[in-house]
């Protein structure tokens, strides 16, 4: 557990349940899910392909409507609000990181790492400083008026970060963040949101199956057909974390 | 994030050239055909604007202002008699043949003016005098009769020259401008009388009477008097004008195929501008998606995909609009080709290419409208 952790709950899930399709083809992908991540810590939500953890992610983040339960998230109850307050929750409290970064290739990092700022309702010189700020804390001074493309993997990951954190997010959404990258880029890209996660009033939630970054957990749920089967970390077991 | 969405567009080379190409496309072919279609309207009605008067009193058959059937020569005093008419003059028209020097024959539009008044007198006189037109054997010829009536000769003809007109001899006293007829016949003004002469004698000679209404009437009411009291057939200008349009309509192949083409240059433009936006916008789609997880909400993206279409619409429009303007001073330049650019064609052109834009657009929002924002979790 770091410091920085605390018992405060950054996202409650109770009984979240999710199915797709209707009739025969229906596919449950969330049967109950029961979920808690707390604040200023990483936690790590694992598990065989097709047993719900981006679906989980999915409708933690608000992108993804879910059928039945309730999720929580910083004091915000997502399973009563309007699409359009889903939205606005989203701008203001979520930071993005995905599996394949998802940049704008026609954008210089600079432009994409304002995004969010900008659909917050910054204006563009403003957006464009803090931008090139979270750049160079990210590591990457001077490479802020390049194109993705024009960078290396690892690189381009801590663009997707600087956008993720650059309008300061108190839940930290990451997908397969290191699927894409070597071993020791992706310690590198891990070490970056062990960083981030230490934040007291911050979340960082990762989905992944790629084993070689269990251990920077500060917890680890383990998902299997639709439903948590096991929390590893304080408060449960240590096996998978070492 | 406007900003951005432009740089979005203009990043993907290949298809904002394609939208502007295919726009600009569909401008030139929809403007320029609609300009040479209003062009050559506008030749059907050359007697109108060359001889210009407020009543045009003709034959109760005729329907149009190039299909004159001849009245007797008294029916210019039954109009003059009319209550409601301040003044009637004669007008002769007839197609003729004008020799060229090589001994070829051009026909020309003989227009036979009232000896007094000269009622009907050509629009602008270029050079010379337009009342010499009355001595004796004596012709004014419009720009394209002196371009046509020059050829085999050394020179280009001019004041005082003469020329075969129906094997009588005609003397340039005057050159003048005038709009070109439908079938290409230089206008040649002279008097009644001498356009008589020139003329194989026929039994009614009469082509038309030009009128003015009396004080206190309106060419419409002067017209339906002159209806009701004489049977003949009294348009007023404008009323000749749409006439004469509405029987080139009905009877003539024109509209059709001018209409097909422009038709088509609004479905190439609608097809290429609307399948490329809309293959751009689903090349975009993921980035697109994560914009909405990321919290733009459907409105913004839609203003972005406006902001996008309606970018490369003004490009192609002002590109097309340029280079049919383009094409209209050169065409002009040679010669007088059907050609007419009234600023209620760019206006018309303009709003269905900018429809043309907001449905691409609209086919773009739909498909952005519709994506959830968990599509960028998707491998």
């Amino acid at each position: 557990m770091s410091a920085a952790t605390s018992t405060k709950l950054a996202v409650h899930v109770r009984a979240v349940t999710k199915t797709f399709g209707t009739g025969e083809a229906a596919v449950p992908a969330l049967k109950g899910v029961d979920f808690d991540a707390r604040q200023g810590e990483l936690l790590m939500i694992v598990g065989p392909s097709g047993c719900g953890k981006t679906t989980l992610l999915s409708v933690i983040a608000g992108t993804l409507n879910f059928d039945g339960g309730e999720i929580d998230v910083f004091g915000s109850p997502l399973h009563a609000m309007k699409p359009r307050h889903i939205t606005e929750f989203r701008k203001r409290h979520v930071g993005f990181i995905f599996q394949q970064f998802n940049l704008i290739p026609t954008l210089s990092c600079i432009e994409n790492v304002s995004v969010p700022l900008l659909i917050n309702g910054v204006s563009r010189r403003v957006a464009e400083q803090k931008a090139a700020a979270m750049l160079d804390q990210m590591g990457l001074p001077g490479r802020g008026h390049e194109r993705p493309t024009n960078l290396s993997g690892g690189q381009q990951q801590r663009v997707a970060i600087a956008r993720a954190l650059v309008h300061e997010p108190r839940l930290v959404i990451c997908d397969e963040p290191t699927s894409a990258l070597d071993k020791d880029t992706g310690g590198h890209i891990m070490d970056l949101l062990c960083a981030v996660a230490r934040h007291p009033e911050r979340s960082v939630i990762v989905v992944t199956h790629d084993n070689r970054i269990f251990k920077y957990a500060d917890r680890l749920t383990e998902m299997e057909d639709g439903r948590v089967q096991r929390v590893h970390g304080q408060g449960g077991n240590h096996d998978l974390i070492e | 994030m406007y900003h951005l969405a432009l740089k979005m567009l203009l990043g993907d080379r290949a298809k904002y050239a394609m939208l502007v190409g295919g726009l600009t496309f569909a401008t030139m072919l929809m403007t320029q055909q609609s300009a040479v279609f209003f062009g050559l309207l506008k030749w059907t009605t050359s007697h109108l604007s060359n001889m210009r008067a407020k009543i045009w009193v003709v034959d109760r058959n005729v329907q149009q202002a190039n299909e004159l059937k001849a009245l007797r020569d008294t029916d210019v005093n039954r109009v003059r008699s009319v209550t409601g008419v301040a003044w009637a003059m004669p007008i002769y028209v007839t197609i003729q043949s004008a020799k060229l020097a090589d001994g070829n024959f051009k026909p020309i539009m003989l227009v036979g003016l009232d000896n007094t008044t000269l009622v009907g007198r050509p629009p602008i006189m270029l050079r010379g005098q337009l009342e010499d037109v009355r001595l004796p054997n004596s012709i004014i010829l419009d720009e394209l009769g002196i371009q046509r009536l020059s050829v085999g000769r050394a020179k280009p003809l001019g004041l005082g020259d003469t020329f075969e007109l129906n094997d009588k001899e005609a003397r340039i006293v005057g050159i003048c401008r005038a709009d070109r007829h439908f079938f290409g016949y230089p206008y040649a003004y002279s008097t009644y009388t001498q356009a008589l002469q020139f003329a194989p004698k026929q039994r009614k000679m009469l082509s038309l009477v030009l009128a003015e209404p009396a004080p206190g009437w309106t060419a419409e009411a002067a017209a339906k008097q002159i209806q009701l009291e004489t049977g003949m057939k009294a348009y007023t200008e404008d009323e000749l004008f749409w006439s004469t349009i509405r029987w080139y309509f009905r009877n003539t192949g024109i509209p059709v195929a001018f209409v097909s083409i422009i038709v088509l240059g609004f479905i190439v433009g609608t097809t290429i501008s609307g399948q490329t936006f809309y293959a751009f916008v689903h090349e975009n789609l993921r980035h697109l998606g994560a914009l909405k997880a990321m919290g733009a909400s459907n409105g913004l993206l839609a203003r972005m995909l406006l902001v996008q279409s309606f970018t490369v619409g003004f490009l192609g429009y002002g590109i097309g609009v340029l280079l049919v303007t383009l094409f209209g001073q050169v065409v002009l330049a040679r010669g007088d080709p059907p050609f007419m650019l009234p600023w209620q064609l760019p206006a018309a052109t303009f709003a269905i290419v900018m429809g043309i834009c907001a449905f691409s657009a609209l086919l773009g929002i739909v498909k952005v409208w519709k994506v959830e924002p968990a599509i960028v979790f998707r491998g």
